[in-house]
């Protein structure tokens, strides 16, 4: 009787996750293709700015400008795959102080909501990073594109906040705490 | 009071400008021995960061002094010379004027082929002179070495030609680049 109950209640419960998304209309899903995306930072180091680029990652994006309460992004960063032009500083990054990638190989951010804003959208979603989760908000731009789309964006974070910088690596003098992010997806659809 | 350069001293300004680039290119010497034996880390960053600052400062000096030199030709060298000492005199003082150039090129050069961007005291960032190139930060930072090898001979014979006129010669080849010295300048121009 009781597993009965159960079993109604989990199905009432499935019901009504269908029946919000079926109002809320579906999300397309894609995924970015990796040859014509990029996902870069930039930093600032003894004053003077550098770029990175992380060479692999998986997003998966479900989209679609009507139904943002359905739509998520979920972005896996393989930190291995740093990339600032220079091999001393990727090694350094790599590191133990900084991204530690032997014991936090990927980065992961998962989107909790997305809205409208006057110029495109945000998003409000969490980023983990070296063990550590925080809201990175990403402001970004959705444009469809054929079958596929464009995602373009920007967010702001700070590395410490994340730990990304132990030791000696603390100090904000030489390293800047900011750091700048902004990708460009070119987004496939799944099916 | 009579024309600097013709009076037989350098300009205040050229012996400012004097001055002020020898305690930099010592002070360019320390951080660079200084960094060079450290691991990589935020404290060779930080050291290699003020030497750029630095080398930045020493290129811009020398511009504005070389500029300064064209329309402040330096006093004549002191009669008693030999012609061999005239020419010795002469070179060392051209090469130190290529080097003072050479030197902070070679490590912009060599900071823009790293794809290190070279911040003036983070107030700007000077922009890349060549893209990354590692074979070419190589062969650039094996020449800013020598160069800076080559500074330190030419520089170690600049000073020790200051003292043997001043010490040996008795003249006022180095009195004549020191401030506030115009009694002992008077001295020797009496004696000539």
């Amino acid at each position: 009787m009781t597993r009965h109950r159960d079993a109604s209640m989990a199905l009432l419960a499935a019901a009504a996750v269908w029946a919000a998304n079926a109002w809320a209309g579906a999300a397309t899903g894609y995924s970015a293709d990796p040859h014509q995306s990029r996902l870069e930072f930039v930093g600032v180091q003894a004053g003077a700015e550098f770029k990175g680029v992380f060479h692999k990652f998986n997003a998966d994006i479900a989209f679609a400008p009507d139904a943002l309460a359905n739509s998520h992004f979920d972005v896996q960063i393989d930190l291995n795959s740093v990339d600032t032009m220079d091999k001393d500083r990727d090694t350094t990054i790599r590191g133990a102080d900084i991204f530690d990638v032997a014991h936090f190989s990927t980065a992961h951010y998962v989107t909790r909501s997305i809205t409208k804003t006057a110029t495109g959208y945000t998003a409000v979603g969490a980023l983990t990073l070296r063990g550590v989760t925080k809201d990175v908000p990403i402001d970004f731009q959705f444009t469809a594109a054929g079958s596929g789309a464009r995602l373009e964006g920007s967010a702001k974070l700070k590395r410490l906040d994340f730990g990304a910088g132990q030791g000696d690596w603390k100090s904000t003098e030489w390293v800047a705490d900011a750091v700048k992010i902004s990708f460009v997806l070119a987004l496939r659809p799944n099916n | 009071m009579p024309n600097p350069s013709t009076s037989g001293r350098y300009t205040a300004v050229a012996q400012a400008f004097h001055w002020v680039i020898a305690l930099l290119v010592v002070t360019q010497f320390v951080l660079a021995n200084w960094a060079d034996g450290l691991p990589l880390g935020v404290h060779k960053l930080a050291l290699l960061a003020r030497h750029k600052s630095f080398g930045m400062t020493v290129l811009m000096l020398a511009i504005l002094r070389l500029l300064w030199r064209l329309k402040h030709p330096p006093p004549e060298l002191p009669p008693g010379m030999t012609h061999l000492e005239r020419i010795l005199a002469r070179a060392t003082h051209v090469v130190f004027y290529v080097l003072l150039f050479a030197m902070p090129m070679t490590g912009w050069l060599m900071s823009s082929a790293k794809n290190y961007s070279v911040s003036w005291f983070g107030w700007f960032t000077w922009p890349n002179l060549i893209g990354k190139n590692e074979a070419a930060f190589d062969l650039l930072r094996s020449t800013h070495h020598i160069l800076g090898d080559a500074l330190f001979v030419i520089a170690t014979l600049h000073i020790v030609a200051a003292l043997k006129h001043h010490f040996w010669t008795k003249d006022d080849v180095l009195l004549r680049m020191l401030p506030f010295v115009r009694i002992e300048r008077a001295k020797s121009e009496n004696r000539s």
